[in-house]
């Protein structure tokens, strides 16, 4: 009696277990949603740092779907060398500038429009300039790279002409109207005197873009970190015409690290993987068939600098003997596995005006070091003493390889003695502005495309204060300022190659490596350019 | 001491718990060094900027006022604005805490299912071969990295077989919006709703009529009082409450775990979605914990197991089953109960490993982020949260032990 009440149980808890499998099967087909238009799965490590607004969004991530939001006046071509041909038209058609630099003339493109219809005129570049700068929020890009101090005033000529005043004759204007910084606003979505911030379940007002390629149709954030993003094409672009966007959704899926990331783009959860995936990763993905690894031109620079304010640094012949014992080759391979680039001079490789002027120093060259620092009384025995900090919270890829290896290659010379100090970003930050850092190792991502981003900040006197290493040389000024205000290219490239001569006589900053951009994608994923912008170009990509 | 008195002394002891873990975090965050004002400038820096951005945050104030306009904050339920993206705290805590939730308990049922079930058929058969493996089961899985279990699942599941995903909490744009009721008002307007209330009201107390009714007893005064204040209460509850749903357009329950709102919405395939995003981080968790409550369990099993009444349910002829699952497991349950109740806090303040293998967006990431940052508010905004979370799951455990132990009962 009791085996059969038993059973009976177990047969119903089975039928109801079967039928509850079965509806679930079913359910799950029948309501898996039609897929048809053309859509394509991005996945990365990045996240939106602070918000969508120019005003003051100034991380990678932020900029790069700004751009895939708006549109600027100009814009770079794909493959771009950072050179002034490089630069086309995008909401301008044509452009002049006066004999003396100082004035900008634009004339609009016309018929484009925003979302509701409004067509896009010379108001909204003066308003979305007048709105950066008059916010000038202190962590934005406008404070940063000092719009105030290049642009006097913005002026609208008539409907379709816009005139900038400038303050400076400023060589690099164009790169700076082709950054996302700059790149135009819909006031209806932009109060004149506040940031846009996130705002949950509201996509649209969370980012005071238009003109775009793409629309955001969904944007969510989990405590403070992108969770979910949707991009639809903006059938408003005025590129439309010319066939783009050529993929009508992209869907953005965000990952912890490097590791899961690459998973994700092995099972073929994602159609691409762009950010940030590690040396090894990499290694290991160019070993699958069934994907295409990208390599592309990087403008991410790192560099050691030394602080001259007091013994040992003070002395050019001192810095001097470090850039000479610095193994680059050793520094790419073992630490970056081959996937970087020897760097030797403060503007990378691929833009205009670059040179290998601390090759001279050679790679390295541990007898000029002994030489050097012989008449200092610097020996085997009486070895160069000092401190090489770092950061420790990956805030850099790979920090302590890099500073481990960087001792290595400087106690190879014999003469010098290096010991490693390790902070976290915050403290890190810290002391730099305090300056107790003998020699610390830095990292610089561009905000225009130009030499001028890679030397102003580093080598002038005022421009390069932040850096606090105290260097200061009234020639290099002069320089710099000429190179900054000429807008002959001939002329620049000529002042360039001055300017990096004297820097490797007075050795204030020594250059490393310059990285490399990457992205995995499927094979069958075409149209990525991966150039001296750094930008990933959303609307050029597609699945075949 | 009655079981009331007991939960209110404990609720009110949470109060300066919290306030004494405030006042050190409070402490420390600051005297760490490092600033987050000058981690909002990753380039160039001008000395305005720093000053405007250090008022912006509120950092040019005496420490002190900080902490007194800290707690004033929170006294009026605010945890204040992250130092990082001056987004309100409670907000990020609260966008990211169902996913840890979630995950939590779906990690704890398969730890603890797991974790009892072995450790009981390993005291069953004590010191014999199965016993041993389920000890070294036990032991290399307590002994496995999160990081590396999960890899390897990733590899096997989601890279060579594609059966699940390798990580997130669901695919993008499948996000399960659970309940949603349009409401519209009534033709009537605010009279016809206060009627409708009445009649709530009416039903109510007749409900009750009817309960005390079937008890047999006569209407006396001091129930007709009850009855009336039944119906106010409800007239009150029903009008206020439906008034606000009514004006806020829609009726919305979402409870934020994912696999409760897609059944809410009524959509089986986001509710499987749910579930497949959920297994391999629940599983990878789950057996990591799950080694604890094998050797516990196996234990006190061993122990209850040679007890008389034990013997004395058997003797009766009760199945086996019965007898130790219902009879014996009882018994060893309590260390389990606070071992359970433990590792439950442990989990709701973030599985950071698990969370960043399968990139599930919970609040582990979060705080490690933040610290790096030095978001002073953050951190002190989820010391508080986690402050209270443990105090609950503290008492529940409490409770638990006395519904579960008799002895314990005052």
């Amino acid at each position: 009696m009791r085996g059969t009440r038993a059973i009976s149980r177990i047969a119903i808890v089975g039928i109801v277990i079967a039928i509850i499998v079965v509806a679930a099967v079913v359910g799950y087909f029948l309501m898996q949603p039609a897929k048809k238009e053309s859509v394509l799965i991005m996945g990365t490590t990045d996240t939106v740092e602070s918000c969508l607004d120019p005003a003051r969004a100034y991380d990678y991530f932020g900029w790069e779907i700004i751009q895939a939001l708006g549109s600027g006046l100009v814009e770079y071509r794909p493959g771009a060398t950072g050179a002034a041909e490089d630069i086309v038209p995008a909401l301008a058609t044509s452009w002049s500038v006066s004999s003396d630099g100082l004035v900008w003339t634009f004339n609009l493109r016309q018929g484009v429009k925003f979302d509701d219809g409004t067509e896009f005129n010379a108001t909204h570049v003066k308003y979305t300039f007048d709105r950066g700068m008059g916010i000038a929020d202190p962590e934005g890009p406008f404070v940063g790279i000092g719009y105030s101090d290049i642009i006097e005033n913005v002026t609208v000529v008539s409907k379709y002409v816009v005139r900038f005043y400038l303050k400076i004759p400023f060589s690099a204007f164009l790169s700076l109207l082709a950054c996302q910084a700059s790149y135009i606003v819909d006031p209806k979505y932009a109060p004149p005197d506040q940031v846009v911030e996130y705002k949950a379940g509201d996509a649209r007002g969370s980012h005071p873009m238009g003109l775009g390629p793409y629309r955001l149709t969904k944007w969510t954030r989990t405590a403070g970190r992108d969770q979910e993003m949707v991009l639809e094409a903006n059938p408003n672009y005025w590129n439309a015409s010319g066939g783009y966007p050529k993929t009508q959704k992209i869907i953005i899926k965000f990952y912890a690290d490097s590791a899961s990331l690459a998973l994700a783009i092995d099972a073929g959860e994602i159609d691409i993987a762009f950010r940030q995936l590690s040396a090894t990763d990499i290694n290991n993905l160019k070993t699958k068939t069934h994907l295409k690894v990208w390599e592309g031109t990087g403008a991410f620079i790192q560099y050691l600098v030394l602080q001259e304010k007091r013994p040992p640094f003070d002395n050019p012949t001192v810095r001097k003997a470090v850039a000479a014992a610095i193994n680059r080759t050793a520094i790419v391979n073992t630490v970056f596995l081959g996937q970087v680039k020897k760097l030797y001079s403060m503007i990378p490789i691929g833009m205009f005006g670059h040179r290998d002027a601390f090759l001279t120093l050679g790679d390295p060259n541990y007898t000029l070091t002994r030489t050097l620092l012989a008449p200092l009384g610097y020996n085997e025995t009486h070895k160069l003493t000092f401190k090489l900090w770092y950061e420790t919270s990956g805030h850099y890829p790979q920090s302590p390889e890099l500073a481990q290896m960087l001792k290595a290659s400087l106690e190879a010379s014999g003469v010098i003695s290096v010991t490693l100090e390790g902070r976290d970003w915050a403290q890190y930050r810290q002391e730099r502005i305090a300056e107790t850092m003998d020699a610390y190792i830095l990292g610089w991502y561009p905000d225009y495309i130009d030499p001028d981003d890679y030397i102003y900040p580093f080598l002038h006197s005022s421009g390069g204060s932040w850096l606090h290493h105290n260097y200061n040389n009234t020639e290099m000024d002069q320089l710099i300022e000429w190179a900054r205000g000429n807008t002959s290219q001939s002329v620049r490239e000529q002042l360039y190659e001055q300017i990096q001569d004297l820097m490797v006589k007075d050795c204030p900053i020594i250059p490393i490596y310059q990285g490399s951009a990457w992205a995995v994608t499927k094979t069958n994923v075409k149209g990525v350019y991966l150039d001296i912008t750094q930008s990933w170009r959303h609307w050029l990509v597609y699945k075949e | 001491m009655t079981l009331r008195a007991y939960i209110i002394s404990r609720i009110l002891l949470t109060i300066p718990m919290i306030l004494i873990l405030l006042t050190m975090v409070f402490v420390i965050m600051r005297v760490l060094p490092g600033d987050p004002v000058l981690l909002h400038f990753e380039k160039a820096e001008h000395p305005e900027a720093i000053e405007e951005m250090r008022r912006k945050l509120g950092l040019d104030k005496p420490i002190w006022v900080q902490y007194f306009d800290y707690l004033f904050g929170l006294l009026r339920g605010d945890l204040g604005k992250s130092m990082h993206d001056f987004s309100p705290v409670a907000e990020q805590i609260f966008s990211a805490f169902p996913a840890t939730l979630e995950l939590a308990i779906y990690s704890m049922i398969v730890a603890v299912s797991i974790g009892i079930f072995l450790g009981v058929e390993a005291s069953k058969s004590y010191n014999q071969p199965k016993d041993h493996t389920i000890r070294v089961f036990g032991i290399v899985t307590y002994a496995i990295p999160i990081f590396f279990l999960g890899m390897i699942f990733q590899i096997i599941f989601a890279v060579n077989l594609r059966w699940l995903p390798v990580g997130g909490r669901t695919y993008p744009a499948m996000e399960p919006k659970g309940f949603t009721m349009p409401l519209s008002q009534p033709p009537g307007g605010v009279t016809t709703h206060l009627f409708l209330s009445c009649v709530a009201g009416l039903i109510v107390s007749t409900l009750c009529l009817v309960a005390f009714k079937l008890k047999g007893k006569k209407i006396t005064r001091k129930i007709l009082g009850v009855l009336i204040s039944v119906f106010l209460a409800t007239w009150i509850l029903w009008a206020w409450v439906g008034w606000h749903f009514i004006s806020m357009g829609e009726l919305h329950i979402a409870t934020g775990l994912y696999t409760i709102d897609s059944l809410l919405e009524g959509n089986l395939y986001k509710f499987a979605e749910a579930i497949r995003y959920l297994i391999l981080p629940s599983l990878t968790l789950g057996l990591v914990l799950s080694g604890v409550f094998i050797r516990l369990t196996r234990s006190n099993m061993f122990e209850t197991l040679r007890l008389d009444f034990v013997t004395a349910a058997k003797a009766r002829g009760l199945k086996e089953r019965t007898v130790i699952y219902g009879y014996a497991l009882r018994n060893a349950f309590l260390p389990i109960l606070t071992m359970m109740g433990l590792q439950f806090a442990a989990l709701l303040a973030g599985a950071i490993l698990t969370e960043t293998t399968f990139s599930w967006p919970g609040l582990g990431r979060y705080i490690v982020e933040r610290i790096n940052f030095r978001d002073y508010t953050a951190i002190q905004g989820a010391v508080v949260f986690f402050g209270i979370l443990v105090s609950i799951v503290s008492l529940v455990t409490d409770l638990l032990y006395a519904y579960l132990d008799p002895r314990i009962r005052l």
